[in-house]
């Protein structure tokens, strides 16, 4: 891989909640900085760089909150820099901040993800009229229902592999303390039976809307080898992105996606991503996104990601590819955050540091981001080794 | 516009809301009461509006002060014609009022007729609204002290 090796030698999570009306949006990207800092046993004075990602401005009403938070991230006088990329931000900014460290412009960066969506209405921001077009008002779910549908109909995939998916990812989020949807008492057939929502998506197969943030500390090689604690070394990172509407475009398994797994592969050279990487952690907002991203990312031949949900591959217990031990974006979803989130799930478990969640001898791990109408990726692999 | 052009009209408008956290909210809350609130620094200073993080050490800062609702023009500019949504709806002065116990100045309005009623360093109070709802508009706008 290009350029200097990077480390995450820290990482810090807030509770994920529907809202989180004791803090302000300082407060609460301060809560998971702060975390990540005890993690990697720093204080603001080591930190160089600040990179922050959130979901678009419509979202909050916020314009240029990275000059707004810069006190609350201990960024006064330092380079502090926002990303965009939708949904995939989470995933993007550590991206950036990764290159940030690989280039050797800065030794030791903090990168962050927030999104409050109790101040905001995700569903207006994402449903805005144009002019001169009519206006959908159907939200995410409202655009990825007719892929899904696609997706369903050229696999010939029995119609409640989604709901086995939802039900896995919140069985999963037992395990996790931070996630937002804690449903104990939730059974298969609740998720079945669960209304129709967008349909093929029913309410279950949906993630929910949180308050959250996610930050994690990345270092230089120098800096990593002093960590008291394991770290997980950047093995490989890429993204790809492809506009949303274009003749010919393949809207279920997007050329940019193939494109940009291949290229993170390639980097971290893995051959076979199936048996080569131990724990994913993939952006599944909508269930049925596990099966298509399991394809289009080529942990399986087209037409077969339906087969691993179905055999259990992917379940913490007992499979041998585990999809979103912490939850996932089904069980937490702070969107500025959620692909942070899976990043940083993706270094705690080959840190070793998953807590309950946390998959027995993880030596590769990958994190996954999509955002837009599946327009960008983001996607990285972590390991226990030095690349 | 011109002829041949495509038009519509496109209103994008949602109501935010906003948690104000412990800071902020006892600012605003303090202006509900009547009272203007500043945070105090390590070094004793006083910052008004407050803060929730030093704007240099990046430490929490805890200790809200009340501060004087009478204060002194650190600078302005003359608004000759008042826009929507401005403190008032004839001309007047958009100002920076470091209130007596506070190290930082406070945007507001100075309600005063005439350009020539404004200068640097000029006294000014608080003229406070009867009805007050924890905004930074529960003050109507400073008034020159004592009242020219």
């Amino acid at each position: 891989m290009a350029g200097q090796r990077c480390a995450v030698v820290g990482v810090g999570q807030t509770k994920y909640e529907s809202t989180r009306g004791d803090v302000s949006m300082p407060g609460l990207v301060r809560e998971a900085a702060l975390r990540a800092l005890a993690d990697a046993e720093m204080e603001w004075a080591d930190i160089d760089a600040v990179v922050i990602g959130k979901a678009p401005d419509f979202f909050e009403g916020v314009m240029m909150p990275e000059l707004y938070l810069a006190e609350a991230l201990g960024c006064v006088g330092k380079p502090i820099l926002r990303v965009h990329t939708a949904g995939s931000v989470g995933g993007s900014t550590a991206l950036v901040a990764a290159s940030l460290v690989q280039a050797g412009v800065h030794g030791r960066v903090l990168t962050l993800g927030y999104e409050k969506q109790s101040e905001s209405n995700a569903m207006w921001a994402l449903s805005l009229p144009q002019p001169f077009q009519t206006s959908v008002n159907a939200g995410a779910g409202g655009y990825f229902s007719p892929i899904i549908r696609q997706y369903m109909t050229r696999s010939n995939a029995p119609d409640l592999i989604g709901c086995m998916v939802a039900f896995k990812d919140r069985r999963h989020a037992l395990r996790n303390p931070y996630a937002h949807l804690h449903q104990t008492d939730l059974t298969f057939d609740q998720v079945v039976d669960s209304p129709m929502l967008w349909d093929p998506i029913r309410y279950s197969e949906t993630c929910p809307s949180s308050d959250g943030a996610c930050a994690m500390v990345l270092t230089d090689e120098t800096a990593a080898d002093r960590a008291s604690k394991p770290v997980a070394w950047v093995h490989g990172t890429a993204m790809r992105s492809e506009a949303n509407n274009f003749p010919g475009r393949d809207e279920v398994n997007p050329a940019a996606s193939r494109q940009c797994a291949a290229e993170v592969f390639a980097q971290a050279g893995i051959r076979d991503p199936r048996n080569e990487i131990d724990v994913v952690e993939m952006y599944v907002p909508f269930s049925w996104y596990e099966p298509m991203w399991l394809e289009s990312i080529g942990f399986c031949d087209e037409g077969e990601g339906w087969k691993l949900v179905e055999e259990g591959v992917t379940n913490f217990e007992g499979g041998d590819l585990p999809v979103n031990c912490s939850g996932g974006v089904l069980s937490s979803n702070p969107i500025g955050a959620s692909g942070m989130i899976r990043f940083a799930e993706a270094a705690l478990q080959v840190r070793g540091m998953a807590g309950d969640h946390q998959v027995d001898g993880v030596s590769k791990a990958f994190g996954h981001a999509y955002g837009g109408g599946a327009q960008y990726f983001a996607m990285w692999v972590l390991g226990t080794d030095k690349p | 516009m011109t002829e041949g052009e495509l038009w519509a009209p496109l209103t994008l408008e949602y109501p935010f809301t906003r948690t104000t956290g412990p800071v902020i909210g006892a600012f605003l809350t303090g202006l509900r009461e009547g009272v203007l609130c500043g945070i105090r620094r390590p070094d004793g200073s006083v910052l008004v509006p407050p803060v929730e993080y030093d704007p240099e050490t990046a430490e929490p800062l805890a200790e809200m002060v009340p501060v004087a609702d009478t204060g002194e023009v650190v600078t302005w500019t003359w608004t000759s014609e008042a826009r929507d949504h401005q403190p008032w709806d004839r001309p007047f002065a958009w100002a920076m009022v470091k209130l007596d116990g506070a190290d930082t100045p406070l945007l507001h309005a100075v309600l005063v007729d005439d350009p020539s009623q404004m200068r640097t360093g000029m006294r000014v109070r608080a003229r406070w609204r009867d009805e007050r709802e924890g905004h930074v508009r529960d003050i109507e706008g400073f008034v020159p002290e004592p009242p020219s």
